[in-house]
């Protein structure tokens, strides 16, 4: 089943459930239940999309939800704030802190990530219990009043449908958010940060929008959770609400679209039972997290999903493609109207030290528009710094860098991939588990046009843009004659078409100037007379190839100028004739001792 | 000036404690990039076993010993049973959860059978309060800073002079490099769950005189270890211990000068604070990512 049904045929399951819950005249008690389990989907959905997507793990989503909570129940209370604003207000203080808490994951992953939201909860709690006139201390905020709206006064068979359509709103940002650029974004900036960056992405701000939306959406649930129960109180927001929020959502299995709805309802539907356990509860529940982690290690919609995909998935043989694909035109794909003979790149006085050491010094280079230019060298002699600091993965010590005329010395290299600079990656860095189109797909991130607020809604420029990329990541991968295994993950593929796929990739940024780290590394004779031959159609299209490669033969025979790289320093430049005719990079191949005739015989007989 | 000495001498005792704790996040964390979250509960259980042991009649060393060997065996049992399986590539999480599951289930589990209520252990060492300077304090409150320096050289020693040690710091630098040197990972990892825990056990062990154990003495030591810990920038044994004290010290003095209440917001912002800044702790070194 396509995503797209899924989502509407979970859409359509929730709401009739809904319904016939409601139809089945359920007590109270049991309303209660079930507004409290959708309020905590809504904050799951959320957490789902930070960890599921963004790999991002928060272990302080309890105060999130707290802090919507505290600042509704604040402001309905004390200022006589309505229902709405209240709840807005909460969304915005949550969204608010959100941000502030995405800050270290500029610097920080993983671990310390988790310990800085760790530590927020529990000063967040530790405020909520001390800061007695705001927060009334340990016995919270009493006699919220009911909301209400237009007159209309929230009473609990209303409420209900009010938080079931937070919940389904909620579910609807999140197909339309992970099925989006910004998706794609999230889960390529947790696979693979350095090829995230060389794609045109915003790594902050993708990781900000992630954790934005999460806080946003727990900070809703917490105004609506303020309204339900009418009283707030510091003991619903602790530490181990938020292991709960975390738990809900790998119970469910992380990332997927169903997980958060199904893990929360487990989990809610547990404790229900566990409370008659008394003293044992807490017990139960450690062990019973303990056993689920043992049994559903990707979680109940994870694990029964790689189940069916197991008993329906036959294998077939997939038939690849000769590339360079002749037959697909290059004109609309790819930026084929650049001048050509122009300066694409000039570096002047490019220096790079990594402490004393010297990487690069000093280096002039002229890339001329249109044409294959080379940098070769002994391991070590700074060939692929250069590429890194053209294409702004490390900032120059010193010296400029301009890319058709433009000074782009120590720009950010988002910034420069989506002015047309693209590049591969001397060890391959694909978004190892995200399928073959989906890696292609990324690629057009800089190449959109509709905003944030018309992808969540879906609007129309948006559905246009994304067909259009869609056909055009075909295309490409068409190009490369990889269609066939268009739905294969990534790292599935073999290595010669990983590089294919690499490639095919960077084409997406419909890039002026193309940089290939040792594009021929691994690959078969056949292979590297494949990829030469893609060199030349692109250049004859009009696009600029930097090549740092060590196969001497292709070097020589592609390219139209050579840059020969000793220590760091320029030793010669030029076309490839007169480079291997110059003694300084024979010296610097072969050394400088000169054999005698004879003195090899001599020199193999005495071995 | 008695006043500051109390603070002092109380937080060295206090930042003893998170020092051992956060000793063992260090040395789990080396051989296996995971650990045991709830490690503050292997420092109640520690404490705990001990009450429990000299209740029976052992004599005070041996059931400390006792008590630090089943601490040690649970260690290495939680790494066997609840890290390997969820440990098993970069960016898992897993084993966050079981072990924080195992957390909850030793705490309900000792209110359940020992009962949520506090003993002491007895100890010849915590009798009678010393004077000094307005200050008052007991000698067995000294043993946990000293505790820790002797732990933390000692810990040095092992990883620099034995072969055990170099393994595992072989296997901190390389996990799948120091497998093909023929280095048992999978036991160094056993080892280092072990040896954190008996470490963690002794702090509790070590402190049970003076504040009494009981189930809940673990958890948010355990948290702030942790924090300790990973502001260290969880590379070096010194760096673990000199955080750890200095963090106890901040709070008595914080308890002493603002107020108890706001110990944790300050101590927990002062962590994040600190992690903003140095992004891989105080005390870290930069991990260098080549292109």
């Amino acid at each position: 089943m396509t995503p797209r049904r899924q989502f509407f045929a979970i859409l359509f399951l929730g709401l009739a459930f809904l319904i016939v819950f409601r139809l089945l005249e359920p007590t109270q008690y049991q309303i209660g239940v079930m507004m409290r389990c959708m309020i905590l989907m809504i904050v799951t959905i959320g957490l789902n999309i930070l960890i599921g997507h963004a790999g991002l793990v928060s272990l302080g989503q309890a105060a999130l939800y707290g802090l919507g909570s505290y600042v509704a129940a604040w402001f309905s209370l004390r200022q006589g704030v309505a229902f709405l604003p209240a709840i807005a207000l909460g969304i915005v203080a949550s969204g608010l802190f959100g941000a502030i808490l995405a800050y270290p994951t500029v610097r920080v992953r993983g671990v310390y990530l988790a310990v800085i939201t760790i530590a927020f909860g529990l000063v967040f709690q530790n405020i909520l219990v001390e800061w007695l006139p705001v927060t009334g201390g340990t016995q919270g905020l009493i006699g919220i009043p009911r909301g209400e709206i237009f007159g209309v006064k929230l009473i609990r068979p209303i409420y209900f449908w009010i938080v079931a359509g937070c919940l389904i709103a909620a579910f609807i940002l999140q197909y339309n958010i992970i099925y989006s650029r910004y998706g794609s974004a999230m889960r390529g900036t947790a696979q693979s940060e350095n090829a995230a960056r060389a794609l045109g992405i915003n790594i902050a701000g993708t990781r900000t929008l992630a954790f934005v939306l999460s806080a946003s959406l727990a900070g809703l649930a917490g105004g609506l959770y303020t309204f339900l129960n009418l009283f707030v109180n510091y003991e619903t927001f602790t530490f181990i609400h938020s292991v709960g929020f975390l738990l809900m959502v790998i119970l469910g299995g992380i990332g997927t679209l169903l997980g958060p709805i199904i893990g929360t309802s487990i989990l809610v539907y547990i404790v229900e039972i566990l409370q008659d356990l008394k003293e044992w509860q807490i017990l139960a529940y450690g062990l019973l997290l303990a056993v689920i982690m043992f049994v559903l290690p990707k979680g109940v919609v994870g694990s029964s999903a790689a189940l069916i995909q197991r008993l329906t998935t036959k294998s077939r043989a997939r038939k690849t493609h000769s590339w360079p694909n002749r037959s697909v035109p290059l004109h609309g794909l790819l930026d084929t109207g650049a001048l050509t003979g122009q300066i694409a790149i000039r570096t002047q006085g490019l220096t790079l030290r990594f402490g004393g050491l010297t990487a690069v010094d000093e280096v002039n280079l002229d890339v001329i528009s249109g044409t294959v230019h080379a940098i070769i060298g002994p391991n070590g002699a700074g060939k692929s710094s250069v590429l890194n600091q053209i294409s702004g993965f490390y900032v120059p010590t010193s010296g400029t860098i301009e890319f058709f005329g433009e000074a782009t010395t120590g720009l950010p290299c988002h910034t420069l991939a989506r002015r047309g600079i693209a590049r591969t990656f001397q060890n391959t860095e694909l978004f190892g588990q995200m399928s073959v189109l989906e890696n292609v797909l990324i690629g057009f991130y800089g190449h959109y046009q509709s905003t944030l607020f018309e992808t969540l809604l879906r609007l129309p420029r948006f559905v246009r843009e994304q067909k259009n990329f869609l056909e055009q990541a075909m295309q490409l991968l068409d190009f490369v004659g990889l269609s066939e295994y268009m739905e294969e993950e990534a790292r599935n593929l073999p290595f010669g078409h990983q590089r294919r796929l690499e490639i095919a990739r960077a084409l997406a940024l419909r890039p002026r100037l193309l940089l290939l780290d040792e594009p021929a590394a691994g690959l078969t004779h056949g292979e590297i007379e494949d990829l030469k031959a893609l060199i030349r159609l692109l250049t004859d299209h009009g696009i600029t190839v930097l090549l740092v490669e060590h196969h001497v033969e292709m070097v020589m025979t592609i390219s139209d100028h050579v840059t020969v790289l000793d220590y760091g320093k320029v030793i010669a430049s030029g076309t490839a004739a007169e480079v291997q005719c110059n003694p300084l990079v024979i010296e610097a191949y072969f050394g400088t001792g000169m054999l005698k005739v004879g003195g090899a015989a001599a020199a193999a007989k005495g071995a | 000036m008695g006043e500051i000495l109390q603070y002092f001498l109380t937080g060295l005792s206090l930042g003893g404690i998170y020092a051992l704790v956060a000793l063992g996040f260090y040395i789990m964390w080396e051989a296996t990039r995971a650990a045991n979250f709830t490690h503050g509960d292997i420092y109640m259980l520690g404490a705990v076993l001990a009450v429990v042991l000299v209740e029976l009649g052992m004599p005070l060393v041996v059931g400390a010993a006792f008590a630090i060997a089943i601490s040690a065996l649970t260690g290495a049992l939680i790494e066997r049973v609840l890290v390997r399986p969820f440990n098993t590539d970069a960016n898992a999480i897993g084993w966050m959860l079981t072990t924080i599951a195992v957390g909850i289930v030793l705490e309900s589990a000792t209110t359940l059978t020992y009962g949520p209520l506090g003993r002491s252990l007895p100890s010849p060492l915590a009798e009678n309060a010393i004077r000094l300077g307005g200050a008052g304090f007991y000698i067995q409150e000294l043993l946990l800073p000293i505790a820790a320096i002797g732990c933390m050289f000692a810990l040095e020693a092992f990883y620099r002079r034995t072969t055990l040690g170099r393994a595992m710091r072989a296997v901190s630098f390389n996990r799948v490099t120091a497998g093909l040197m023929g280095i048992n990972v999978n036991q160094i990892a056993l080892y280092a769950y072990g040896l954190a825990a008996a470490i963690g056990a002794l702090a509790g062990i070590l402190i049970a005189p003076v504040i009494q154990a009981v189930p809940t003495m673990g958890a948010l030591i355990g948290l702030k270890a942790f924090g300790v810990a990973i502001v260290a920038g969880i590379s070096n044994a010194r760096g673990v211990v000199i955080v750890g004290i200095s963090y106890g010290i901040i709070e008595k003095f914080i308890e002493g000068y603002i107020s108890t209440g706001a110990r944790n917001a300050i101590g927990f912002t002062l962590m994040i604070l600190v992690l903003l800044a140095f992004p891989q702790g105080l005390f870290g070194r930069k991990e260098v990512t080549k292109v």
